[in-house]
């Protein structure tokens, strides 16, 4: 197990109803020796006035035109692509519509951290309401995602809401809405409450367990857990998100609470 | 995947360290002296035996 110097936390454009400062508090309680800062937008906390027009004009390259088609890096954004991501870093708009190669991003994001900041004893977590996806290579196309674990861990709230399958019965139903031209507003309310919705009041729980496994990924190198109950299970259907972060009778599994305890005996 | 420490047998690129270990493609990034860095932007660097590297997965999740 490694040690952790310091957490820093991010907020990249996330979405409104996330209460960054109150993850942070979650965190000073789950790591009691160990700093937790909250810090702002990445690229406006570590840039200078004249770099954002270039990571304005990287951002805009990576986006995902086709999720059927691997990302390029001879793609070339447009003038208003690339005002909208400086719009984005300068906090003057928040992102929507637009899917990113989130391997690229991580990279973006990694080239702002300063070296010595460099190490898994700090662990960065940016919370973006950009939505990022991963190259599959057998399926040959995209999967949204909800977090990806590097330096720094991403976690995307719009990701939480589009990653994660929603109920079978949902998807069936959508589709006879659309069929019938019936308002799908009517059909998410029928469904109130069985997926993590845009500025849903339970957005910031949910994301203190993803924060946890940014944790656990510089604590032991990996994320995640096999328990359905512990707040680092993968999850791959809503069902299964809002169990392990809101209706588990437990947050950890005992190995990770042991794992835990250990840290804060240091 | 999770990370993984490993002892350079002999000298070589960074390249060649990662084509070894059927890594090209993977999403990774290399520790080495306390210096975390991305293996496809340093192909080149040298590395030697004796050198201890850590492997750092990039892991997905949702």
């Amino acid at each position: 197990m490694r040690r952790l110097n310091r957490v820093f936390l991010y907020d990249d454009g996330a979405a409104r109803a996330l209460k960054i400062e109150e993850i942070a508090k979650y965190l000073r309680k789950e790591l009691i020796k160990v700093g937790v800062e909250v810090r702002g937008n990445p690229f406006a906390f570590y840039l200078l006035q004249d770099k954002v027009s270039d990571y304005a004009r990287k951002i805009a390259s990576i986006k995902i035109q086709d999720a059927t088609k691997k990302w390029s890096s001879e793609q070339e954004p447009l003038y208003g692509e690339i005002e909208y991501e400086k719009k984005m870093i300068l906090g003057k708009t928040r992102a929507s519509g637009v899917l990113y190669d989130g391997l690229e991003l991580q990279r973006l994001f990694f080239e702002v951290i300063p070296g010595r900041e460099r190490s898994l004893q700090f662990v960065h977590i940016v919370f973006s309401n950009r939505l990022f996806a991963t190259w599959d290579e057998h399926e040959r196309r995209y999967h949204a995602r909800v977090n990806l674990c590097g330096i720094p861990s991403i976690i995307s709230t719009t990701g939480l809401v589009e990653a994660p399958a929603k109920p079978r019965g949902y998807y069936l139903l959508r589709q006879q809405y659309e069929m019938l031209g019936k308002d799908l507003l009517e059909l998410k309310n029928s469904f109130k409450g069985a997926f993590i919705d845009y500025e849903d009041l339970r957005l910031t729980e949910v994301m203190k367990g993803y924060a946890m496994q940014s944790v656990f990924y510089s604590l032991v190198g990996d994320p995640f857990c096999q328990d359905k109950g512990c707040r680092l299970y993968n999850a791959h259907w809503q069902e299964e998100l809002i169990f392990a972060q809101i209706e588990s009778e437990y947050e950890f599994c005992q190995r990770h609470m042991s794992f835990l305890e250990e840290l804060n005996e240091y | 995947m999770s990370t993984e420490k490993i002892e350079v047998k002999e000298d070589k690129t960074i390249k060649e360290l990662v084509g070894e270990m059927s890594l090209s493609s993977a999403p990774i990034l290399l520790e080495l002296d306390g210096e975390i860095f991305y293996p496809d932007e340093n192909y080149d660097r040298k590395i030697q035996a004796g050198n201890r590297l850590t492997v750092i997965p990039i892991i997905a999740g949702g």
